[in-house]
C-alpha cells in the first residue's frame, strides 16, 4: 500500500508543477495583451497602496523641508525688516539733527549714547568722543530739542556727561517770556522744577524756560523745558513752578557737545 | 481564511520592491525578498501550496518589472518553490544550518538567473557585488528571521544586552 501511497504522491506532485509550468507558458505565450493585463492586476493591488504611500511620504517630507527652509528665509527676513525699521528711525532722527543750529560763537561736536546709568531715571551717561576729539570738563552737551547736561569727566576716547536729571545738577535759568530768573533743578519725587523763581514774577502754563549764561556753565538761551504748571503759595517767597524737560531723557541717542569757538 | 497569511506575503514582497528595497540595499547588496519568502514557505508549508505560492510570489515580484517576463519569473519562482519542498524531505528542518544553506543557495541561484537574464557584459563584476553580496545580506536577514521564528531572539534579550 505504501508504494501506491508515494505513486498518487509522486503524481499529484508533478502534475501539480505541470498545471503552474503550462500556465506559466500560457501567460508567456498570451504575450502583451495577457501580461498587460495581469501585470496591470497585479500592480494595481499590490504595489498601488504602496506607492501611493511612497509618494505621499516622500511630498510630506518635501513639504516638511520646504517649510523648515521657508522659515528660515522668514526668520532672515523679519531681521531684515527690523533692521530696515532701525535704519529708518535713524535717518529721520538724523535729518532732524542736520537742521540744528549751534549758539552764536560756539561749534558742535556730534557725539553718540553709549550707554546710560541711573536708577529711576538716568542721570548719567557716557559719549563716544573725549579729550581726542578735544572734549573737555564742563562742556554743554545738548541735543535739537534742547540741553542735556553737561560734561564731567574726559578719557581719550569717551567722555561721562551729567545729565540735567542728576539731583545735584543746577542750570541758572529764566522764564523766555518774561525775562524773570530761577534756578532748574530736578527732584525725583516731583520732576524738573525752576527753583527760587519769585512769588510776584511773571510765569505762565506754556512758557519757556531758557538757560540764563550765568554762572558760565551753560551758554545762554538754550531751551530747559516748558512751565506745566505754577503755584504761588501763602507766605511763601518763591512760586513752586513745575516744567516738563524739553529733552527726553530715556531716549536719548544723538547729542553735541558745544564747543567754544576759539 | 487561510489565504490571507499568504496574501499578506505577497504585499509584502510588493512593499519590499516599492519601498523597503531602496531603505535597506547596502550599495548594490539587496536583500531578494520574493526569494527569501517563497523559500521559507517552501520549507514549512507542503509542495502543493508552495509551488502555486511561488507561481503567485513569482508574477507579483514580476510585475514590477517588463510584462515579457511575468511568465517566466513566474514558472522560475514556481521551479525554487517545487525544489525547494523536495529538499526539505530530505533535509533536518531543525538545523538553522541547513535551512540557511538552503536559502543561501536558493537566493544565488535566483540572483545568478537574474543577472544572466538583464545583464549581458561586465557580469563578473556583478556576480561579486549584486549576487554574492545579495546572497549573503539576504541570508543574514534569514538567520534573523530564524532566530526570532524560534524564539531565540526576544525583545527582552536585545534589552538585556543594552
Amino acid at each position: 500500500m505504501k508504494w501506491i501511497s508515494n505513486l498518487v504522491s509522486g503524481y499529484v506532485r508533478t502534475a501539480n508543477f505541470v498545471v503552474v509550468g503550462v500556465v506559466s507558458v500560457l501567460v508567456t505565450l498570451g504575450g502583451p495583451p495577457v501580461t498587460t493585463l495581469v501585470s496591470g492586476t497585479l500592480q494595481t493591488v499590490f504595489y498601488y497602496p504602496f506607492a501611493k504611500l511612497k509618494i505621499t511620504v516622500t511630498h510630506m517630507t518635501g513639504v516638511a523641508e520646504e517649510n523648515e527652509r521657508l522659515q528660515l528665509v522668514l526668520r532672515e527676513a523679519t531681521l531684515q525688516l527690523s533692521n530696515v525699521a532701525e535704519v529708518r528711525r535713524e535717518n529721520q532722527r538724523l535729518r532732524s539733527v542736520l537742521n540744528f543750529e549751534p549758539p552764536p560763537s560756539y561749534t558742535l561736536l556730534q557725539a553718540r549714547v553709549m550707554s546710560v546709568s541711573g536708577t529711576s531715571a538716568p542721570v548719567s551717561a557716557m559719549i563716544n568722543r573725549g579729550s581726542r576729539s578735544g572734549v573737555a570738563p564742563g562742556m554743554p552737551i545738548i541735543n535739537q530739542y534742547g540741553l542735556i547736561g553737561r560734561v564731567v569727566s574726559v578719557f581719550e576716547n569717551v567722555s561721562t556727561i551729567e545729565l540735567l536729571t542728576d539731583p545735584g545738577h543746577r542750570v541758572a535759568a529764566r522764564v523766555a517770556e518774561t525775562r524773570e530768573m530761577g534756578i532748574v533743578k530736578y527732584r525725583p519725587w516731583e520732576g524738573m522744577v525752576l527753583d527760587n523763581f519769585p512769588a510776584e514774577g511773571k510765569i505762565a502754563v506754556g512758557n519757556e524756560v531758557i538757560s540764563s549764561g550765568l554762572g558760565g556753565t551753560y551758554p545762554a538761551g538754550l531751551l530747559i523745558g516748558t512751565v506745566r504748571s505754577a503755584e504761588r503759595m501763602l507766605d511763601e517767597p518763591f512760586c513752586r513752578v513745575l516744567l516738563d524737560p524739553a529733552v527726553d531723557f530715556n531716549s536719548i541717542e544723538e547729542l553735541f557737545v558745544l564747543m567754544e569757538r576759539r | 481564511m487561510a489565504i490571507i497569511p499568504y496574501l499578506l506575503y505577497l504585499l509584502l514582497i510588493a512593499f519590499d520592491s516599492v519601498i523597503l528595497k531602496d531603505a535597506i540595499s547596502i550599495k548594490i547588496a539587496t536583500i531578494n525578498m520574493p526569494v527569501l519568502v517563497v523559500m521559507i514557505v517552501a520549507l514549512y508549508k507542503d509542495d502543493l501550496t508552495a509551488v502555486w505560492f511561488g507561481f503567485f510570489a513569482g508574477l507579483v515580484a514580476a510585475s514590477g518589472g517588463p510584462p515579457s517576463q511575468l511568465g517566466w519569473q513566474a514558472l522560475i519562482m514556481a521551479a525554487f518553490a517545487a525544489v525547494g519542498s523536495l529538499v526539505r524531505e530530505r533535509l533536518n528542518l531543525d538545523s538553522l544550518r541547513a535551512r540557511l544553506l538552503v536559502i543561501l543557495i536558493g537566493v544565488l541561484l535566483h540572483n545568478l538567473i537574474s543577472l544572466a537574464l538583464s545583464r549581458s557584459d561586465g557580469w563578473l563584476v556583478f556576480v561579486f557585488s549584486y549576487v554574492l553580496a545579495g546572497a549573503v545580506y539576504t541570508t543574514i536577514l534569514a538567520w534573523l528571521f530564524f532566530l526570532v521564528k524560534e524564539g531565540r531572539l526576544t525583545a527582552e534579550k536585545i534589552k538585556a544586552i543594552f
